[in-house]
């Protein structure tokens, strides 16, 4: 008979030490991070461009904010919080903007958006085509190790959210994988 | 059977190492007597791999824009600049505000009908029931006595060709200081020339002429002074009087 395995919340353990608390938004620190805030624009955004230009208003809004509202604890995870909160804005704008020129064109100005889809769909990288939610939390959970508390915050939800989310994204990544040459086996059942 | 016996935490945690040393083993020993969940989270743990060995195939060119130094010195121009536009905001408002002021002043005074002084005066000292006047005289004297007045003032104008004469003269107060009217006749018919300082605002008046009533006012201003010539509009109107240009010499 199985044995239910009850764990105990793990405590917001960092894989990586290398940002610790800091008092300071020292230029040295933010040059240590630029790499993976770079890296997580380039999975976000998907386009080196629109990427780096994401990097750079969220450094900018980093260094306004950090006076008043410095973060409690990681640093990195404060950044990567606004780094997505840009990215969400910027979708956003980019959807508003496709309404409106769809509404005075009369055409159908979301195609291009929709190509780009079908372009991400038939990329070699199954990463690209999850769901760009799916990527930041895969993104930050396995590649810089973030604390799932963290990440919770991120998305602002409660962390049993994040977890059954991880659980989806996981599998849906996984399901992607095996459809790929490489990684085909048989499965005969789940 | 199909009934979840580990969470989503415990499996993400597995996956992820973040486990401790007992829980590890609890965990081992669970997926041990389930290997088709083993098998999906040993594949979890390969995708994660995966996307880790991708995230350090990156090339990232380097790009100066993003330094941190430049990030700073470009808020700090921007900022700069946002304090140079509040300030010629706040400038631009204020010349703004006090233009509008006085050309709030000005139409205020402009809203005063011209002349409308003379206008007066001539209904009061030309009419038949007229008070005496002050000076009573030919040209000659008249013209000597408003030079003690109006030093500098225009010539009493001559309207001879249309027959008229001046007659009489009276002084008069304004705002601005002292006035004049002086009157003309011919066969019964009057009009008057009328001298005043300007208006309130130093105001020296265009090249007109208004009616009011049965009256017409010709204005215009000159050697500091307004002037005005008021004749009654039944007759005089068709008796043409010199126009102003006519009479500034």
């Amino acid at each position: 008979m199985t044995r239910p395995v009850r764990m105990p919340i793990p405590g917001p353990v960092s894989h990586d030490d290398s940002a610790p608390p800091a008092d300071e938004l020292s230029d040295a620190l933010l040059r240590q991070l630029l790499p993976r805030l770079r890296r997580f624009a380039l999975r976000l955004a998907r386009d080196p461009v629109s990427a780096d230009d994401l990097v750079q208003s969220t450094l900018e809004r980093a260094l306004t904010r950090w006076p008043g509202r410095r973060p409690q604890g990681d640093v990195r995870a404060w950044l990567f919080t606004i780094l997505y909160r840009q990215f969400l804005d910027s979708q956003r704008r980019a959807r508003r903007y496709a309404r409106l020129l769809d509404w005075f064109a009369g055409s159908d100005a979301a195609a291009p958006s929709a190509e780009r889809e079908a372009i991400a769909r038939s990329s070699l990288d199954t990463f690209e085509r999850l769901p760009e939610a799916q990527r930041a939390l895969l993104w930050l959970v396995c590649v810089e190790g973030l604390s799932y508390k963290a990440v919770a915050d991120l998305f602002d939800v409660p962390l049993g959210t994040v977890m059954s989310r991880l659980s989806r994204a996981r599998s849906a990544l996984r399901h992607l994988n095996e459809g790929q040459p490489g990684e085909a086996r048989l499965r005969i059942l789940k | 059977m199909n009934h979840r016996p580990i969470d989503d935490l415990a499996r993400n945690a597995f996956v992820d190492g973040e486990l401790d040393p007992e829980q590890q083993q609890q965990m081992q020993a669970y997926l041990r007597t389930h290997p088709e969940q083993a098998q999906e989270l040993a594949g979890w743990q390969r995708d994660a791999q995966r996307l880790r060995a991708s995230a350090s195939q990156d090339s990232l060119p380097p790009n100066p824009a993003l330094d941190p130094t430049a990030v700073r010195a470009r808020l700090r121009t921007r900022s700069r600049r946002r304090v140079a536009m509040a300030a010629s905001l706040v400038m631009a408002l204020a010349i703004g505000g006090v233009t509008g002021w006085s050309a709030h002043d000005t139409a205020l005074a402009n809203h005063v009908l011209p002349m409308q002084d003379a206008m007066q005066a001539y209904r009061l000292f030309a009419s038949a029931d007229a008070p005496r006047p002050d000076v009573r005289a030919n040209a000659n004297d008249l013209q000597g006595w408003l030079d003690d007045y109006f030093s500098h003032a225009e010539r009493l104008p001559d309207l001879s060709a249309s027959g008229f004469k001046p007659i009489a003269a009276r002084l008069l107060a304004t705002d601005q200081g002292p006035a004049a009217i002086v009157i003309y006749e011919n066969a019964g018919q009057r009009a008057t020339f009328y001298i005043r300082p300007p208006g309130p605002g130093n105001q020296f008046l265009p090249q007109g002429s208004r009616r009011d009533g049965d009256l017409l006012a010709r204005y215009w201003s000159g050697q500091g002074y307004n002037y005005a010539l008021v004749t009654s509009g039944d007759g005089a109107a068709s008796q043409p009087l010199p126009l102003p240009s006519a009479v500034r010499s």
